[in-house]
């Protein structure tokens, strides 16, 4: 098997003038779960339908395991898929509806069906005009979680669900990890992302702006530190990494750090420090830095 | 050896294929079995019900000549269609019943093919589909040969049921073929304009204006003899041609037959080339607001309405123009034959050579579209909900309703379930 499950080459999709993707280049580590994360109108949702062969590229290609993904025959013999918005056949119960994607999909373990629909707490008897937002995206997660496909696409899947039900997804994500599945999950919740993903990719404006593991990510990104000191305040000014250095009380000092600590705390070694917090960054503050940078 | 061993996954691969392409057969013909049940059964029972009662009704109401002036009349024959073999009981059947049938058969082909294609693509059901290894032109190529084969059963029924009642079996035949071959021609449009246009309604409005284009020109070419060849080039016209019980004559239906496949032949590749939910006419990604008529519901709905009216309108009007630029030339002709209208007003027909006798027969037609239109006005009901195929679920608006400008993927709403409301309708409230 390919040692990417995704990957995606100069990538670009135009809708009219309004250019949705520039040029994308993405590699989806065959086993990972990857995050795909960006703002709304990003071109999130664009590359998810590219890669599915639901839209045609302008440039570029795009490849699942060593298939392109315009050959919806074969590609998608490897991939199933939970879209952000589900929409259900009215007329057609749970049942049906996981019988009906079971069928043109790319295969089911029947035994695992069963067992998610139990753990999901999901009915299946009621016809699909029925069904809040989340039990919706309940059948689309079980029926993309049992065809136990080499890769699951989910775009937002969590957005309907309950806490309870979150963590429900979180454990079908990790059993799927152990079982060697490939994970692309986009989504807005952050906490999520980092609770399940080992490797993220931000998108902006359509075009690529980082790619790294959840962990690097966490290093090269600026943790917020408190101290509270006796006697005189140690001296930060000149410190590589420091920044954004703020008294908060009269023996305290905030500051944010990026990179390793070590001259920092060299600095702050020359002062009586009788307390020290250091707060790393979420996922969130780590994202939102992103943002922040669109607006400035 | 590992010839066998190549093979043996092959194999399953093909029976899962076909179980894949089952699937999404059976998902077409759930979304379509009621209506088309209804039509094969008001159809055939129809075709029948006029037949079996030819006799009582016409046979010794009306005299033979009294029956053949009033066929002969322009009014009758441009609604009708030109009377063959009024004598026999099938004959009178295909004229009573043929136009009126056909139409019927062809409107719902070819808003059952918007509806299961392009409605459900709109609303967002195929997204899981596509998600599946059916690609998208075999998943639109099911569901328009599950509706054709729909038609198909129509035009059987009615050639079974004809001949059960008593009419020669080859004339049944053909008029079966045809009323099944005007479906599958539009079902065959429908599921194109489903590839062309970006929502269903403009797919459906394309589809019904085509139609009636269809059938104005089997109209001018039934009511006016020099123009008689443009019926060639109208489904309806071509059934007309086909003159079942008379001449039952092939080669217009075998015309009809491959201008269907022609443009059943068409649909795979235009399918094939495009997005999924997106088409060939793709709508302005984006536009500068228009805030008229958003400050309060009256001048929302009045907002809404403005455009299918004035489409409607344009519709009707250009017709009815036709008809009567028409009128005169048609009523001319009773005018030199004063016989027939001689014959016809002893038969309680007097005034139909006139203008105005033509027009007032004419003005029947306007019922129609009025009430098709009706249900468009009626409140706005929850977003897109794919009935389960009744004949008389009616595309939206006509082409470019308010809501067509969008971008390719765009936010559906989600069909919900709506109990039924308390204190509806409004009001109902206040008074408890």
């Amino acid at each position: 098997m390919d040692a990417f499950a995704v990957r995606t080459e100069g990538l670009t999709k135009r809708y009219g003038r309004l250019l949705a993707l520039d040029a994308l280049d993405l590699a989806v580590p065959t086993g990972s779960v990857f995050g795909f994360l960006g703002p709304n109108g990003a071109g999130k949702s664009t590359t998810i339908r590219l890669l599915l062969g639901m839209a045609r590229p302008t440039a570029g290609h795009a490849r699942i395991f060593d298939t392109d993904a315009q050959d919806v025959r074969t590609a998608h013999r490897s991939l199933a898929y939970v879209p952000a918005d589900v929409a259900l056949w009215p007329q057609l119960t749970g049942a049906e509806t996981l019988e009906l994607l079971g069928r043109t999909g790319p295969g089911v373990d029947r035994g695992y069906r069963d067992e998610l629909v139990e753990r999901f707490a999901l009915d299946v008897s009621k016809p699909g005009r029925t069904y809040s937002t989340g039990n919706r995206q309940k059948v689309a997660l079980v029926s993309a979680f049992a065809t136990r496909a080499p890769l699951l696409v989910l775009d937002e899947p969590t957005s309907g669900l309950d806490p309870l039900m979150e963590r429900e997804f979180q454990r079908a994500v990790a059993q799927a990890r152990e079982r060697g599945q490939t994970v692309f999950l986009s989504s807005h919740q952050l906490a999520e992302v980092e609770a399940v993903c080992d490797r993220v990719a931000i998108l902006r404006a359509g075009k690529l702006v980082e790619i790294a593991d959840v962990a690097d990510l966490r290093r090269l990104h600026r943790g917020q530190v408190e101290v509270t000191f006796a006697g005189t305040a140690p001296r930060l000014d000149e410190v590589p990494g420091v920044e954004a250095v703020e008294r908060v009380g009269p023996a305290r000092l905030r500051f944010t750090l990026t990179g390793p600590p070590a001259s920092a705390l060299r600095a702050l070694a020359t002062a009586d420090v009788t307390a020290l917090t250091i707060h790393e960054p979420t996922l969130e503050e780590i994202f939102l830095d992103y943002y922040d940078e669109v607006s400035r | 050896m590992t010839a066998v061993d190549a093979r043996a996954p092959q194999a399953a691969r093909a029976a899962g294929d076909a179980s894949a392409r089952n699937a999404v057969t059976w998902l077409a013909v759930r979304q379509m079995r009621r209506g088309a049940l209804i039509v094969i059964v008001l159809v055939g029972g129809m075709s029948a019900m006029v037949a079996t009662t030819y006799a009582s009704t016409v046979g010794d109401a009306m005299d033979a000549d009294a029956l053949a002036a009033l066929a002969e009349n322009p009014a009758i024959r441009t609604l009708f269609g030109q009377p063959v073999a009024l004598d026999t009981a099938g004959g009178f059947t295909v004229w009573r019943t043929g136009t009126i049938l056909a139409v019927l058969v062809g409107a719902w082909a070819l808003l059952t093919a918007t509806r299961i294609t392009r409605g459900a693509e709109d609303a967002g059901h195929w997204d899981l589909l596509l998600s599946g290894k059916i690609p998208l032109p075999t998943i639109v190529m099911r569901h328009a040969t599950v509706t054709v084969t729909a038609a198909l059963l129509v035009g059987g029924t009615t050639a079974t049921a004809l001949t059960a009642a008593g009419t020669p079996p080859d004339g049944a035949v053909l008029h079966g073929a045809g009323l099944a071959l005007v479906g599958v021609f539009f079902t065959a449009a429908g599921t194109l304009a489903a590839q062309t246009f970006p929502n269903r309604a403009a797919a459906s409005g394309a589809t019904v204006a085509l139609l009636g284009a269809g059938l104005l020109l089997r109209m001018i070419g039934d009511g006016v003899d020099a123009l008689g060849w443009l019926r060639w080039l109208s489904p309806f016209g071509l059934t007309a041609l086909s003159r079942p019980y008379h001449d039952n004559r092939v080669l217009p239906l075998v015309v009809l037959a491959l201008a269907a496949s022609a443009v059943l032949a068409a649909i795979p590749a235009t399918a094939a080339r495009r997005d999924a939910r997106g088409s060939w006419l793709a709508p302005r990604t984006s536009r500068a607001p228009r805030l008229r008529l958003l400050g309060s519901i009256p001048a929302f709905a009045l907002r809404r309405l403005l455009r299918p009216l004035a489409g409607w309108t344009a519709g009707v009007g250009a017709y009815f123009l036709l008809i009567g630029l028409l009128a005169v030339s048609m009523t001319d002709f009773l005018a030199d034959n004063p016989q027939f209208a001689d014959l016809a007003a002893q038969a309680g027909f007097a005034g139909l050579g006139s203008v105005e006798g033509y027009v007032a027969a004419m003005f029947a037609l306007l019922a129609i579209p009025a009430g098709i239109f009706t249900p468009y006005t009626s409140p706005p009901s929850p977003p897109p909900k794919p009935t389960a195929g009744s004949p008389s679920s009616t595309p939206d608006p006509s082409p470019g309703s308010d809501s067509s400008p969008q971008k390719p993927p765009p936010p559906q709403p989600v069909p919900r379930h709506s109990p039924a409301r308390p204190g509806w309708p409004p009001g109902s409230e206040r008074e408890a």
